[in-house]
């Protein structure tokens, strides 16, 4: 049933994207490139600053909940979890338009609801992480005087490098292929996320074989970080 | 304060207050404006606070162009729950316990819808769909909710089946119960709280599903979420608050539960298999 309905289609927009009118062509591959090159870097921009506000909330936050457990903090964090994505996109759209308007749909404001809506999976497979942690190398440190963000940044961070990386990709990706946080917080002139051109290739333009090439560069981004996180996992 | 212990007790409290401010305010900032929003029937720029507040958007819950999504959304999270359990619970008992060939590509299989871009792998579903006459109607929205429904379905019982002892098991087979007994009278009953938060998530999950209805569904299927970025679109932005907090309260019911019935190795299904 799931090749039915998702590995059917994905493998019907592969091929669909090298084809025109019946006949094989790179053709649509040119036109992602004339349009849309500029939207693809700005994706992989605006995911990537997403991921970095994401870990720079998450990361202090975590090994501070790691070293002094603080139930109500650690309640709060995990709440982005359980907010719809379309409800984000709306929530961080209301909360900026009435002060900055504008912010949010600029890659700033898609960035910080992304970061928003991810730092609960981050904190949710951070903590995992540093609480798997062994307590004797926090306790050796801490004999040395060391403090939480020493402790943080020294032990907690280095030791849980691996699983680090791996919520990184994954959130990474996720943030790549969003389609309903930055379609509800609007869209501004200038470039646009790739899922919201992909939308409207097929939507509007009626245009399928554009829109899956589209698709296609938006799986090879994932796939490279995939793969990374299949070879962790099956390891 | 001369007491150096007592000195860093009170820093520390201190230091315990901050975080949760910060927290709390950037994590229920955005939420609270969702609030403020439903309530505000006059809310111009640059006035920093409504200036006019009322329930008159909240009382437009009550007709039926609000009730029929919600009413449409249900129906379809309930069928999705129901099938996907009926897949799930079988399959993630065979992939906890039993080592079968090509085990590891099903597993595989089913990262794949959590690991790749939806949308433009259901912009082609809907073309299929068309083909099939299943665009635009119910039974096509619930078969694009079962992939990402079966995802989650199939890690929770994967991870549910995991955590209940073997030995329990093997102690039905040595008083010799058969494969199908043992799992129907020892590891099923074990395994009903589990699946009662699976069945949660799928359903929260299916309640809560945007774009695989916005695409599959248009324009004759409209759950809640669907409504709600038609209104912003409009920018009815009171409409689309009062849709959000609604659609966020079985999602609040879920956290609060979280303890009680989503025990966390349930819910750390990301990098578990």
């Amino acid at each position: 049933m799931l090749a039915l309905i998702f590995v059917w289609p994905l493998a019907a927009s592969v091929v669909a994207s090298f084809q025109r009118d019946g006949a094989w062509t790179l053709a649509n591959y040119e036109t992602v490139r004339r349009l849309y090159a500029g939207d693809v870097a700005y994706t992989v921009g605006v995911a990537g600053a997403g991921t970095v506000l994401t870990f720079a909330a998450a990361i202090p936050a975590c090994g501070w909940l790691r070293l002094r457990a603080f139930g109500p903090v650690e309640f709060l964090l995990k709440i982005p979890l359980f907010v719809p994505f379309v409800v984000v996109g709306h929530a961080l759209r209301v909360f900026w338009s009435p002060y900055v308007p504008g912010f949010a749909s600029s890659w700033a404001g898609i960035a910080s609801a992304l970061a928003w809506k991810h730092v609960g999976l981050a904190a949710l497979l951070l903590l995992g992480a540093f609480r798997a942690l062994d307590e004797s190398y926090l306790e050796a440190a801490r004999q040395l005087g060391a403090g939480p963000a020493r402790l943080t940044r020294d032990i907690l961070v280095p030791m849980a490098g691996p699983a680090l990386a791996v919520s990184a990709i994954l959130i990474f990706s996720s943030m790549l292929a969003s389609f309903s946080i930055p379609l509800m917080m609007g869209r501004g002139g200038g470039p646009q996320m790739l899922m919201i051109d992909v939308y409207y290739r097929f939507g509007q333009h009626g245009d399928f074989p554009t829109a899956s090439a589209l698709g296609v560069v938006a799986y090879l981004l994932a796939m490279g970080a995939a793969l990374v996180y299949i070879r962790r996992l099956t390891r | 304060m001369s007491d150096p212990a007592a000195g860093r007790g009170l820093w520390r409290l201190s230091a315990r207050l901050a975080a949760l401010a910060a927290a709390a305010f950037l994590i229920l900032g955005p939420l609270a404006s969702l609030g403020v929003w439903s309530l505000a029937e006059r809310w111009t720029y640059p006035s920093p606070w409504p200036q006019r507040f009322g329930f008159r958007y909240w009382s437009r819950m009550l007709t039926s162009d609000f009730l029929q999504p919600l009413q449409t959304g249900i129906g379809i999270a309930v069928a999705v729950t129901l099938v996907g359990l009926l897949f799930a619970v079988p399959l993630g008992y065979a992939l906890a316990r039993l080592r079968f060939p090509g085990r590891t590509v099903v597993l595989l299989a089913f990262l794949l819808p959590q690991a790749f871009p939806q949308l433009p792998v259901f912009a082609s579903a809907t073309r299929e769909f068309y083909r099939w006459g299943l665009a635009g109607t119910v039974p096509g929205v619930i078969l694009v909710h079962l992939v990402g429904g079966l995802v989650f379905a199939v890690w929770t019982m994967t991870a549910v089946f995991r955590s209940i002892a073997p030995e329990l098991e093997e102690a039905a087979h040595n008083l010799g119960a058969s494969v199908t007994r043992t799992f129907l009278t020892v590891s099923l009953p074990l395994a009903v709280p589990g699946i009662v938060a699976s069945a949660l998530l799928v359903f929260l999950y299916s309640l809560d599903e945007f774009t695989g209805t916005l695409l599959v569904g248009s324009p004759f299927v409209t759950t809640l979420p669907v409504y709600m970025y038609t209104a912003s679109v409009g920018y009815e932005l009171q409409i689309a608050s009062v849709t959000a907090l609604v659609l966020m309260a079985p999602g609040a019911v879920l956290l609060l539960l979280l303890e009680r019935v989503l025990r966390a190795e349930y819910l750390v299904f990301f990098g578990q298999v």
